[in-house]
């Protein structure tokens, strides 16, 4: 704003009051995302188990810990960004949803030319037998919803404990 | 590829002169001799490449990893397969999944029905639902023929008829022709590969007698098209012939040789294939042949490689081995005459025919190795996929033949040659054979380096080979490799065979580890760790429906190696296991494992435990004489033990 100083006096109160409305119309609140999202709350007994990917905020991504989403769809003059985050969603919804209270990670999804690759980590809760039965469902029930081959990633953990990185 | 396709730009002159430009700078640098003038670089044409090609390329620089599993299952500790019940589970649940999975989209077809791919994909989208309403024209039919979906073909053929539409006979022929192939059964969906890869041994149980709906379909179909083409006759004998309606089949073929109709070759091919459902003795049935191939002469017919492992088919049914020995030899050299390279198949037919188990001893295996030895193979004939069990089982059964089973297997693994090893019955048989082959002729060291190869991940062996393999350490006194075998016994879940647990009990125990030797210090430990776990399993046991119950022998080998392993305590647990279930438990020890166990117990200095052994014995009439001098000997007793030792060998023993 240093050089509004530098103008005649009568065109500064002007412009102040310009901007001022500028500033009005783009931004109404404070900004939220920076503060919270990707966040988690210290609980008063400190017993909230975070796994290594939660206990790293949004601003360590690519430092400390990777993206959950790998593609290209939001690239210069790429397809589909809107559709391939919507997509996302669902899948993590399904996968969550499929492997009823198994899941105890983040859910991976990687996307290579045609194909959509799964991973997470999931619990023995189940025998394996119907695990199996499980990532071929999946899988299939997947691909024919995206219209591409998809690929389950799975590594599975004794208990939930294995994957808590600290308590807060 | 960038490179060459300018270069292909370029004028020629100008590309050669350029090339050789470099290579006089390359070689005037170098000080070498200078390049002839007129030195002349051949560009090769540009080779067509299909999609696939770089895949292909790439494939083919990864081959089996023998320390992974197989990549149908999931690279995950928890979720690979120990045991050849958990290979088979496993791979057969993924595609229950899948199946489901496919269920899902057909009940809610609403939901698939967006269109995401281009072009798009038909798998991906629900099939097409036909029914009684449905409307349907010629053309419809002639899709779901093209696409092989016999029972909508079928139902939308009814359909047409209801409605007193015309089908063009052209139309009729290639739905009597689905309808023949599969007998108007709905085969098993192709992308079941699992199902296929497991179920294909009960498949051929049942199909020795016939199979074929007579009346049905197929039948008025053939009815309904007239005139007969030669087409016509072809699809139904050869699906009589499929399905083993084989009287029928024959007559039909009678009554087109009436008719003067020309047949094709791989109708008689089918026919000769169950000429020994017609004719009952060898005899007859090669007059039969060879009637049917003068027949297929006159009508000018060129025989084919189906001929050839048909006539070897229909030969190897003779129970006269020299009839069919001379009459297969007759055959081949006439089928080289015509060009007819033989397949796979051919081999096997050849194998089965010369290689009998009540015939004299044939060496036909190792001519065949000579001619095929290196070379790749595609699928030609149903047959291919059983020659190489039937080669391996040659080689162990008829021959035990060490150097012709490594180049059996040397050519299983040359090119794509793996893909024809059948399904997992034929590949278990393989490897069963190999296996036991092997460890019958081979040194225990080159065994060993075999069987970590193939086991567990290509191979479970079956509790029968166990016994082979451990037959083999039992020769050759190799007790270092059974705690090894053993842990793979546990994994693969063979611990409730009697047999096998007193066989591993027997080696450990008849060969005593010299402690001296460094290498076997730590064998004495391993063995009692082998024997309490031992111990545990047949414990556990007995909650189970597999119930492996004790026996005084194999508590007794039990009791030796923990002894042998300094594990005083259990060995005197397993001990009081003995002494108090001994009318439960049939059978004693063997008197040295109560010796060593007396031994043990003096340096342990532990008398009530010697006496009790001594007891035991003499309760069951063992000689407890070597015994009682031993504990005489070994301790100072006092008081109570004395009249104890007194009272159960006698006051005589004691002065002598």
């Amino acid at each position: 704003m240093n050089f509004l100083k530098k103008l005649p006096l009568q065109l500064a109160p002007m412009a102040l009051a310009e901007s001022q409305i500028c500033k009005s119309d783009l931004h109404t609140s404070a900004v939220c995302c920076r503060v919270q999202s990707g966040r988690y709350r210290i609980t008063t007994k400190r017993n909230r188990p975070l796994t290594y990917e939660m206990a790293n905020p949004p601003h360590f991504i690519a430092h400390r810990k990777s993206w959950n989403s790998w593609n290209t769809s939001t690239l210069l003059d790429s397809q589909r960004p809107a559709q391939t985050a919507v997509e996302d969603l669902f899948i993590r919804k399904f996968i969550t949803g499929t492997w009823h209270a198994l899941t105890c990670s983040e859910i991976i999804i990687k996307r290579q030319h045609n194909t959509i690759r799964i991973a997470s980590i999931i619990r023995q809760a189940i025998s394996p037998r119907k695990m199996y039965f499980l990532i071929g469902y999946t899988e299939e029930l997947l691909s024919y919803w995206m219209q591409c081959p998809v690929t389950l990633e799975l590594q599975t953990v004794a208990d939930k404990k294995d994957v808590v990185f600290k308590y807060i | 590829m960038y490179l060459s396709r300018q270069l292909r730009l370029l004028p020629k002159a100008s590309i050669g002169r350029s090339i050789t430009t470099s290579s006089t700078h390359y070689t005037t640098t170098t000080g070498a001799a200078v390049a002839p003038a007129g030195e002349h670089i051949e560009i090769p044409n540009r080779i067509e490449r299909s999609p696939t090609d770089i895949l292909k390329a790439l494939a083919s620089t990864v081959g089996r990893d023998h320390t992974a599993p197989h990549y149908k299952y999931h690279d995950d500790p928890f979720l690979i397969p120990m045991s050849n019940m958990a290979k088979r589970t496993y791979a057969m649940s993924k595609e229950a999944g899948r199946k489901a999975a496919k269920w899902i989209k057909e009940e809610h077809r609403e939901l698939f029905l967006h269109q995401e791919a281009q072009p798009a994909i038909e798998k991906f989208a629900p099939s097409m639902v036909y029914t009684e309403e449905s409307e349907v024209d010629e053309s419809s039919l002639g899709q779901l023929i093209e696409l092989g979906e016999l029972k909508d073909a079928v139902l939308v053929y009814n359909l047409l008829e209801q409605k007193g539409m015309a089908v063009s006979p052209e139309l009729k022929q290639s739905l009597l022709e689905l309808v023949c192939f599969h007998n108007n059964q709905d085969p098993l969906p192709e992308e079941y590969i699992e199902e296929r890869w497991f179920l294909q041994n009960n498949q051929r149980r049942e199909r020795h007698g016939k199979t074929w709906k007579d009346g049905d379909l197929a039948e008025k179909l053939y009815a309904e098209i007239e005139p007969k083409t030669p087409q016509t006759y072809a699809a139904l004998i050869r699906g009589m012939a499929k399905y083993l309606q084989c009287e029928r089949a024959y007559a039909l073929l009678q009554e087109a040789g009436e008719k003067q109709i020309q047949l094709d070759t791989n109708t008689f091919n089918s026919i000769i294939q169950i000429i020994s459902f017609l004719k009952d003795n060898a005899e007859q049935r090669w007059q039969l042949c060879t009637e049917l191939l003068q027949q297929m002469s006159q009508q000018k017919l060129r025989p084919n490689l189906g001929t050839l492992n048909a006539i070897l088919q229909c030969i190897s049914t003779f129970g006269n081995f020299k009839l069919a020995r001379s009459s297969a030899l007759k055959v081949l050299p006439e089928f080289k005459q015509l060009g007819v390279s033989p397949s796979l198949g051919t081999y096997y037919y050849l194998l089965i025919i010369f290689c009998r188990e009540r015939g004299p001893v044939s060496h036909v295996i190792v001519d065949i190795l000579n001619e095929i030895a290196g070379r790749e193979f595609t699928v030609e004939h149903p047959k291919d996929t059983y020659f190489f069990a039937t080669a391996m089982d040659v080689c162990r059964n008829h021959l035990n033949d060490k150097a012709l089973a490594k180049k059996v297997n040397e050519l299983l693994h040359t090119g794509n040659n793996y893909d024809l090893v059948g399904d997992s019955f034929k590949e278990s048989i393989y490897y069963r054979n190999y296996l036991a082959l092997l460890c019958q002729t081979e040194s225990i060291e080159d065994f060993m380096l075999t069987y970590d190869l193939l086991v567990p991940n290509i191979y479970i062996p079956e509790p029968g080979i166990m016994e082979e393999v451990l037959r083999t350490i039992e020769i050759n006194a190799a007790v270092e490799h059974v705690p090894r075998i053993w842990s793979d016994m546990v994994v693969f879940d063979h611990t409730h065979r009697e047999s096998l647990l007193l066989y591993v009990l027997r080696i450990m125990v008849d060969n005593r580890p010299n402690a001296e030797t460094p290498s076997q210090s730590q064998l004495p430990e391993q063995c009692a760790k082998v024997a309490l776990d031992m111990y545990n399993k047949i414990e556990e046991s007995v909650r189970r429906i597999k119930k492996v119950s004790f026996t005084g022998q194999m508590l007794g080998d039990i009791l030796t190696l923990l002894v042998r392993g300094d594990n005083y305590e259990k060995a005197s647990e397993v001990f009081s296991h003995i002494d108090k279930n001994q009318h439960r438990i049939p059978g004693t020890p063997a008197e040295s494992a109560l010796q060593e166990y007396v031994e043990a117990s003096i340096k342990e200095k532990s008398p009530s435990q010697a006496l009790a052994a001594l007891q035991y014995a003499v309760d069951n009439n063992m000689e407890s004489s070597v015994i009682a001098k031993r504990i005489h000997d070994g301790f100072t007793l006092n008081e109570a033990h004395l009249a104890k030792l007194k009272s159960l060998v006698g006051e005589s023993f004691l002065e002598k």
